[in-house]
């Protein structure tokens, strides 16, 4: 998460906007958000609708066999500006390969 | 006679089968590219790392590389006499935590996070500003215990401002709490960081550019 906070004037200079998005709820998000200095939105979904429509939330009981929560999987998704899923990718976030795909997409809007 | 030759027959098979399997395999291995090396020495007492940077390695020491990205980009580390841990370990890190692109704010933030796996909460015993590689920095000196793991710690950061970013360098020594603190592998790490250069423009200096490219 940091180090999306460390990107925010790359993202927004390539006319990218971060959301972070967790089964946590609102008053957790803003205790995390002030913990981590974060200046992007933290968007609260504990009923999963979000991760599941991204793929983040597997299709399985609120808690799994061995007593742990199923929540949210670790997943980055680029979205275009027409809405189109442009880069999915799961574990920990690749800054440098997101950065890369947004300035290719940036170029490919320009037309450059 | 018969099994005789049935024996130098199945002998010849198998010298031929070793014969053929060793030309495969060193025809494999004289077609199989050449790792390139990390460190090539310099005449000036430096070492080339990849084509990236440029620094004076420390003899003795066993290199550190990230493998799957993340905490930082190369280090050394060393294992010391005296019981665990006694060990130092050094490094350039690209990616120090914390968000805040101004050193002050950096330096408040890296310090809340400093260590923080260890259990030793390390104490901030001295915080100066100087320069590093001519770039606007600040170092900062940790001291710190953990009296159930007995063990301390004492460690050296720099934050440098480095364009819109801001890097690290980071040494931090472990002994046991009897133990004593070894000043001269901080002199080694003093060397290494002001050595260091960089050949070659960071990922995010290749970015600004193109992003200005963009704009214009």
């Amino acid at each position: 998460m940091d180090s999306h906070n460390r990107d925010l004037y790359l993202y927004e200079a390539l006319n990218a906007r971060v959301l972070g998005v967790s089964m946590d709820d609102v008053i957790t998000n803003k205790f995390f958000a002030k913990a981590f200095w974060l200046d992007f939105p933290l968007v609260s979904n504990p009923l999963a609708w979000m991760g599941k429509q991204y793929g983040a939330y597997s299709d399985k009981k609120p808690f799994l066999p061995d007593g742990s929560v199923n929540n949210f999987g670790r997943r980055t998704v680029v979205v275009d500006k027409r809405g189109i899923v442009r880069y999915i990718k799961d574990g920990s976030p690749d800054n440098k390969e997101i950065l890369s795909l947004l300035l290719k997409l940036e170029k490919e809007f320009r037309g450059k | 006679m018969e099994k005789k030759s049935a024996i130098r027959l199945s002998l010849g098979i198998w010298v031929a089968f070793f014969a053929l399997t060793g030309l495969l395999l060193g025809g494999c291995a004289t077609m199989a590219p050449e790792k390139p090396k990390i460190m090539i020495p310099t005449d000036r007492g430096t070492v080339f790392f990849l084509d990236k940077y440029e620094f004076k390695a420390p003899v003795g020491w066993s290199l550190m590389r990230n493998l799957e990205g993340g905490d930082f980009e190369l280090g050394f580390m060393k294992m010391e006499p005296g019981a665990f841990p006694s060990q130092t370990t050094f490094m350039y890190d690209e990616e120090p935590y914390g968000s805040s692109p101004n050193l002050e704010g950096r330096a408040n933030q890296y310090c809340t996070r400093f260590l923080f796996n260890s259990g030793i909460m390390p104490e901030v015993t001295k915080r100066e500003k100087t320069r590093v590689m001519g770039l606007h920095a600040l170092a900062l000196y940790f001291e710190g215990e953990n009296s159930v793991q007995k063990e301390k710690s004492k460690s050296k950061v720099y934050l440098v401002k480095k364009g819109n970013r801001i890097i690290s360098f980071v040494c931090t020594q472990w002994r046991p709490l009897d133990g004593q603190f070894d000043i001269q592998a901080f002199e080694i790490f003093e060397n290494f960081v002001q050595s260091f250069k960089f050949l070659k423009k960071t990922f995010y200096e290749n970015l600004d550019e193109e992003i200005q490219k963009l704009k214009g």
